[in-house]
């Protein structure tokens, strides 16, 4: 926390903003990038002929690039631009290893996403889900996060403040806990140094097992615990209180990310895999459940005596929405991870609508309310150009949020219940076509929803270029009012 | 010629990815390969070049302000 003998103002370090700034405009483009994306495969499974005969644009080679795009490029440029924000701020640090490292890993990772969606449309792909890059890619993104690591840690340990701020221990858990989960599952024997194509270390079951190891974990700790630190944050600053419970906050921590790290075999119940593997997955999953509500009450009661804020500030109405989407996902998830609904709802769309609730709802609100919150912070601008663009954005989004995800439950547990309907000589009742046929309504409906949150963004992009083209503010020299309500 | 050390190292290391890049696209097997050396190795002389011309921007605002 701040020491309050000294004038906040009077040892204010040259922070890096200029790597912060590119990683904010990164992430609005590849935002939009993604939702774009997200639009067309909806489109082309209610349409298919919109696959327009070509390969390159057909769902299997698009679907990877809506996945990676949202999740890496648009989600992992708010974090890492978020991170070295808050890191700087909370440590009262200019970031270690100067502007050249910084701009390594801000390029480094802009390259990794392009060469990652290249070889996608290109047909290559490792079909492991949320980790599709072949080898080299691999490689190429564990030298840019380790470079990343340095960074992160290196600013840490030459923090100005004894006490290392919350926010920092979730980006801290998420930057390590992605670099062995990137590394373990992605350990491959490449037929030669001049081809992309490799073997997979582990196979069968094993493979599977490492795979959903990584691939629930990416959900863990890139979209959970990474945009946890963004709420512990920028819900402070942007209110004006401080945590509700810093001590909450330290038992969220520990729990979440004790408990997170043993649920990935809930991805893969009735499967080759051990039952008593897939029970203790089951277990931690239902677990799961009491941090992450224990995270969401500590997020929301942080707005006591402020709510008024939320008529006002149409930003903060998204960080305390995506708070709200984060205990609707994280309740939805453990349910689902039982084993006997998960035979109702794996391989069925419910699963597309319970991803998207926590995509759409916690990490992409969360990421708009830092955006809204750092553009005219880092561009020294009094405000954003228009806060009435901001309401239609989350109105707009909202709407498209509940038309996605009402949409795909209708359409999830109707394929459920049509695959597993027997007549009365024991035979399916329903061929799978019948059961295209029958949620074609609803992936129309989809669409539509992608649509209103694609058009959300595309009004949001258009604010932060008028805000950044705006006239400058007068640069304030006083202390914050309140620096130490998010560890300043 | 006051360069800071991670210009310096980034540099070298960007040097080093080029040359991996070319080597790469020299002897590819199939087209990603290919495509990603090329780009490997473009990336790398983009971004040192851009490192070169921080150093004497920076060294020209050095001089401006005495």
């Amino acid at each position: 926390m701040a020491d309050a003998a000294v004038p906040t103002a009077a040892r204010t370090p040259d922070y890096n903003e200029d790597v912060v700034r590119k990683f904010v405009i990164a992430s609005v483009f590849w935002g939009v990038v993604a939702f774009l994306v997200g639009v067309y495969i909806a489109t082309e499974l209610a349409w298919p002929q919109f696959n327009l005969g070509l390969s390159f644009i057909n769902f299997g080679r698009l679907r990877p690039v809506h996945t990676s795009a949202a999740i890496f490029a648009f989600g992992g440029s708010a974090l890492l631009g978020t991170s070295f924000y808050v890191v700087q701020r909370t440590c009262r640090a200019r970031l270690f290893g100067g502007e050249a490292l910084a701009n390594f890993v801000f390029w480094g990772y802009q390259f990794f996403i392009v060469m990652a969606a290249l070889s996608y449309v290109m047909g290559f792909s490792q079909s492991q889900e949320y980790a599709e890059p072949q080898w080299h890619i691999d490689l190429w993104l564990t030298i840019v996060w380790g470079a990343y690591a340095v960074i992160f840690i290196g600013t840490l340990m030459k923090r100005e403040e004894p006490h290392i701020y919350v926010a920092n221990w979730f980006y801290l858990a998420f930057i390590l806990t992605i670099a062995v989960l990137h590394i373990g599952n992605n350990l491959a024997l490449p037929i030669s140094v001049f081809s992309a194509d490799a073997y997979q270390v582990a196979a069968g079951v094993q493979n599977a097992m490492i795979q959903w190891w990584y691939g629930h974990n990416a959900v863990g700790f890139f979209l959970t615990a990474g945009f946890l630190g963004m709420m512990y944050y920028f819900i402070p600053k942007a209110a004006n209180r401080p945590v509700y419970s810093y001590r909450l906050s330290i038992v969220h921590f520990w729990s979440l990310i004790f408990l997170y790290i043993w649920a990935g075999p809930h991805h893969l119940h009735w499967t080759a895999l051990p039952d008593w593997t897939q029970t203790l997955g089951m277990a931690f999953s239902v677990m799961l459940w009491m941090p992450s509500w224990g995270g969401m009450i500590n997020g929301l009661m942080t707005l006591s005596g402020a709510w008024d804020k939320l008529r006002t500030d149409p930003a903060l109405r998204f960080s305390v929405t995506a708070v709200g989407f984060y205990g609707i996902a994280t309740f939805e998830g453990p349910v689902m991870s039982i084993r006997d609904v998960n035979a109702l709802s794996h391989y069925t769309d419910w699963t597309i609508g319970h991803v998207h609730s926590g995509a759409l709802g916690w990490v992409a609100f969360i990421s708009f309310g830092a955006l809204y919150y750092l553009v005219p912070v880092l561009w020294h601008r009094s405000g954003m150009y228009s806060t009435r663009l901001i309401s239609w954005h989350y109105w707009i989004a909202t709407l498209g949020i509940v038309f996605y995800i009402s949409s795909m439950w209708v359409a999830g547990i109707m394929q459920g219940l049509m695959w597993r309907a027997y007549d009365q000589f024991g035979f399916l009742q329903y061929s799978f076509a019948e059961s295209v046929v029958a949620v074609h309504p609803y992936y129309v409906i989809r669409m539509i929803g992608g649509l209103l949150f694609l058009t959300g963004a595309l009004m949001m992009a258009y604010n932060m270029i008028r805000t950044v083209r705006g006239p400058t503010a007068a640069r304030d020299t006083a202390p914050p009012l309140l620096a130490t309500v998010a560890g300043e | 010629m006051d360069i800071e050390p991670s210009d310096l190292i980034i540099g070298l290391m960007m040097i080093a990815f080029g040359l991996i890049g070319l080597l790469l696209a020299a002897g590819a097997w199939d087209n990603e390969m290919y495509v990603f050396g090329l780009s490997l190795s473009g990336f790398a002389a983009v971004f040192v070049l851009g490192l070169i011309r921080r150093h004497f921007d920076k060294q020209a605002a050095r001089g401006r302000h005495g």
